[in-house]
């Protein structure tokens, strides 16, 4: 399959070449992971204040206040909380969980599974990273400018969004940030896609990659397609806001047309929960087959419905907008695209859930978080078919109910998600286990309160809050949810207090942790199988040739000829193996 | 609730104790517990029990997905042999494809059949509201942080001398379908109706519409749903429900009030559009 001949090159000697401007896919998936860990810490800080304010409106905010708010004298102003929730929605999506999910499992991942030695094109790689790097750092300047950072909302509407909302530099460098990020990530999703499709191991079939890899691959190809209109939106709005001219100003100041930015945001936006959710399905189906020590229940189908997902993705869009004044004719449309996005996603549901029936589950902390993963994502998941309808969507729309939802989905699932992946990878990663205690009571500490946090949003929407109120309060149907909203903000205090365990499990096992054995999991993919830990600079000395599929758990023929409940993708089988499975027996393209 | 039993007083005297109360009471009376906004339209309640069916659904669901995950994870432990399945053969397929193919048709088909019929014949079915006979029109404009509405007066023509205009403050009949056209100068807005179930985007350079029937007297919030800047948790307008005769009075009062303080060079008041019959400009 491979006509592609990979050279063994000699790893680089120098620092630089070897930490900082590395071409190395495994190093650049590190980096990738600090830089979206650092971001996580500065989008949950945010949040923090949020939340403070909701609980203790116009009350000094104990520490960050001093630290950040210095000229209202520690309190959050009307004028500071757009900017609280635009940049803690802005900087979770596009700089904390995209490098984390995409970036660095991304790309530590993929070469490493496909019985890879790096990407197809690691400068590309590497020219991926430092364009994200400088992103972030237009993010960072955005906030210390004059008038304060973005604060149009991370949707970014206009005319809110142009000068006449917004006047400040800031918001005009977050646009462009979100541009330079798009830049990036169009690099290594190009590098993603070229990397599965022609890198592949001989043997390595399409029906026998690991789910993982199919997750990402195909948030890749999203990020291909979808990327771009964002880019061109942004682009616009900047020019907008630059040079004058009036694509989406309209009303006394312009003739333009605010809505032909809603379509080129949501065209993007709704992929993009894909795009975030698509490598956390792969990971969970993956994590649950290996720790259930059983076959992914029937991979095709996984495999079909994640394309299904895919395909429609960019199709159901406009169930963002119903309450726009939409053609009726189209809100239908979309309203049917929509709800049959349920058709594959209760495939998915069906197929994790019959993975772990009967198996022999071993509760290893990265199953811990998969497990929670379909936990949180089945509570979006359900919630989501009422603002899929059109009639539902009008009661609910732009209350605590959608954010409630979509944190469920976007935020809970990739971040159980992102956590199960690291504490699966991390000893591949740096040769060293995390501390499995303290990853448990992470994992508990991190699934409770996010399900109570963002439980306690949904039943505000229902209550009839309105997201993105400075003070919720002022409304008189409101004024019963106070005491809602601060035990929420509560449950989200200690989410976060919980994340401090993981800093120091983090930190401390990267130095200290009990040293990581090949292949600690006892499972068949490449990457634990064929390669060392940590990998050597190019992966493989000989390329492995892939036999049969990723989870080829408790088989009886392998158990009876080795003796265990597991085999390499890319181990023989002595005796004449009689595999009576579909997937096994699927041939390389 | 508070509920206007005016007494039959002159309808000056009706307006000064309207004013009067407001003041006595500037808001609504407050909702309890975290059930949905008091319902007080004529057709929320559609809505509302779209919403509780489902969620009576989707409660099924996740006891059924929690359930099918608990027992696995208590009797599937390590003791537990695995037992080796692929889940690929025809018969396997069935239970994943049976349970979407239910949740299709049972949940989302209950839903799309439910939201389409009521969209179609009531919440979208602006003509149907349009050829009542009582029907009120109201024009809104929106703009940073407050609400403009606008009524015809007695010409039945909008920005005309005997318009009356009020901020914050929108008055209607009870019992009759009101439409409103929606319009916005700076930026986004979103005219929320919390106890109407009514939400509706207000873009500048557009109009859009909504149309409501209150089923009881008494002051309910207006509230701005689209984020639209520092003080958009403050756009917050009130809505009073009349009896119609009292409605017809204050209309008229006040009518005859704007006629008198209308004046041709004050440009930024005369902000009214054309009543559009059809669809959105």
């Amino acid at each position: 399959m491979s006509g592609h001949e990979q050279a063994i090159h000699p790893a680089p000697t120098s620092f630089i070449r070897r930490y900082i401007f590395s071409t190395d896919h495994k190093v650049i998936a590190k980096q990738f992971l600090w830089a979206g860990l650092l971001f996580l810490a500065i989008g949950g800080t945010l949040a923090m204040m949020i939340r403070w304010q909701w609980a203790f409106p116009g009350a000094r905010v104990p520490v960050l206040g001093a630290l950040f708010l210095r000229g209202s004298g520690g309190a959050v102003t009307p004028a500071v909380y757009p900017q609280l929730f635009t940049n803690h929605g802005l900087i979770m999506i596009f700089f904390a969980i995209t490098p984390l999910l995409i970036g660095a499992f991304g790309n530590f991942c993929i070469p490493l599974a496909i019985g890879a030695r790096d990407m197809a094109f690691p400068l590309l790689n590497l020219l991926s990273f430092w364009t994200f790097v400088l992103s972030q750092l237009m993010v960072i300047a955005s906030l210390l400018t004059k008038l304060g950072g973005a604060a149009a909302g991370w949707t970014t509407y206009p005319p809110l969004s142009t000068n006449i909302g917004t006047p400040g530099l800031g918001q005009t460098l977050m646009i462009a940030a979100l541009f330079v990020t798009g830049v990036a990530t169009i690099m290594g999703s190009i590098n993603y896609v070229v990397t599965v499709i022609r890198l592949r191991a001989p043997g390595m079939g399409w029906m026998r990659l690991p789910l993982t890899i199919w997750g990402l691959w195909l948030t890749a190809i999203l990020n291909i397609l979808f990327v771009p209109v964002l880019g061109a939106g942004g682009l616009m709005l900047l020019i907008d806001r630059v040079l004058g001219t009036q694509f989406f100003i309209a009303g006394a100041q312009g003739q333009g047309d605010p809505i032909l930015f809603q379509h080129l945001f949501w065209i993007f936006g709704h992929p993009e929960v894909y795009i975030l959710i698509l490598p956390a399905w792969g990971i969970v189906s993956d994590l649950l087959s290996y720790f259930a020590r059983k076959p992914a229940y029937w991979y095709r189908g996984t495999v079909i419905a994640m394309i299904a997902v895919t395909t429609v993705s960019g199709l159901v869009y406009g169930h963002h907008m119903y309450v726009t004044g939409m053609s009726p004719l189209l809100g239908l449309g979309f309203e049917a695209l929509t709800l049959a996005i349920s058709f594959p996603a209760v495939i998915l549901f069906a197929n994790w859930l019959s993975t772990i029936w009967r198996g022999s589950l071993r509760f290893t902390v990265p199953m811990l978080f998969a497990l929670g993963t379909v936990f949180v994502f089945g509570l979006g998941g359900l919630t989501g078919l009422l603002l899929g309808t059109i009639s539902t969507d009008v009661v609910l729309h732009d209350t605590m109910y959608v954010v409630g939802h979509f944190h469920f989905t976007m935020a809970a699932a990739t971040f159980l998600a992102s956590f199960g992946a690291l504490y699966f990878w991390f000893p591949k990663m740096f040769g060293r286990k995390l501390d499995e205690r303290l990853g448990k009571i992470h994992f508990w500490g991190s699934v409770v309160f996010i399900t109570l946090t963002f439980g306690g949003m949904l039943i505000a929407g229902y209550a009839g809050q309105q997201r993105r109120l400075f003070d919720p309060f002022q409304y008189r149907f409101l004024a019963r949810l106070a005491w809602l909203n601060r035990a929420t903000s509560v449950s989200a205090f200690i989410l976060g207090a919980f994340q401090v365990v993981f800093v120091w499990n983090f930190l401390r096992s990267m130095f200290a942790g009990e040293k990581a054995t090949q292949n600690p999991w006892e499972v068949g993919t490449l990457e634990w199988t064929h390669a060392a830990t940590p990998p050597l600079h190019h992966n493989y000395d000989v390329i492995p040739t892939v036999v049969r599929g990723p989870h080829e758990f408790s088989n009886p023929a392998v158990k009876a000829a080795l003796g265990r409940d597991w085999i390499g993708q890319a181990e023989e089988l002595a005796t004449s193996e009689q595999s009576p499975t579909g997937t096994s027996h699927s041939h390389a393209s | 609730m508070l509920r206007h039993r005016l007494p039959a007083l002159t309808a000056l005297g009706a307006l000064l104790i309207l004013t009067l109360t407001r003041l006595g009471h500037a808001a609504p009376s407050p909702e309890h517990g975290w059930a949905m906004p008091h319902d007080a339209s004529v057709h929320g309640h559609r809505l509302d029990w779209l919403l509780h069916i489902t969620f009576i659904f989707i409660g099924i669901l996740f006891v059924i997905m929690c359930g099918w995950m608990l027992i696995a994870c208590v009797r599937h432990g390590r003791k537990h042999t695995a037992k080796y399945d692929h889940g690929d053969k025809r018969r396997s397929m069935l239970a994943p494809l049976g349970m979407a193919a239910i949740v299709f048709v049972v949940v989302d088909g209950n839903l799309f059949f439910h939201s389409t019929k009521d969209m179609h014949s009531i919440f979208w079915n602006y003509a149907r509201a349009e050829s009542a006979p009582n029907a009120v029109r109201i024009e809104v404009n929106a703009h940073q942080w407050a609400w403009d509405a606008r009524y015809a007066g007695p010409d039945g023509k909008f920005n005309t001398q005997d318009d009356v205009v009020t901020l914050n403050d929108i008055r209607i009949p009870v019992g009759a379908p009101v439409i409103f056209q929606l319009g916005a100068v700076d930026v986004l807005h979103s005219f929320y109706l919390p106890n109407f179930r009514v939400k509706m985007d207000v873009v500048p350079g557009n109009i859009t519409r909504a149309w409501l029937q209150a089923r009881e007297l008494g002051e309910f919030e207006i509230g701005c749903a689209q984020h639209c800047g520092t003080n958009h948790y403050k756009m917050r307008g009130l809505l009073t429900v009349l009896p119609p005769d009292d409605y017809a009075r204050w209309l008229a009062d006040a009518s005859h009030d704007a006629a008198q303080r209308w004046r041709a060079e004050d440009t930024a008041a005369h902000w009214g559009w054309p009543w559009e019959k059809g669809a959105r400009k």
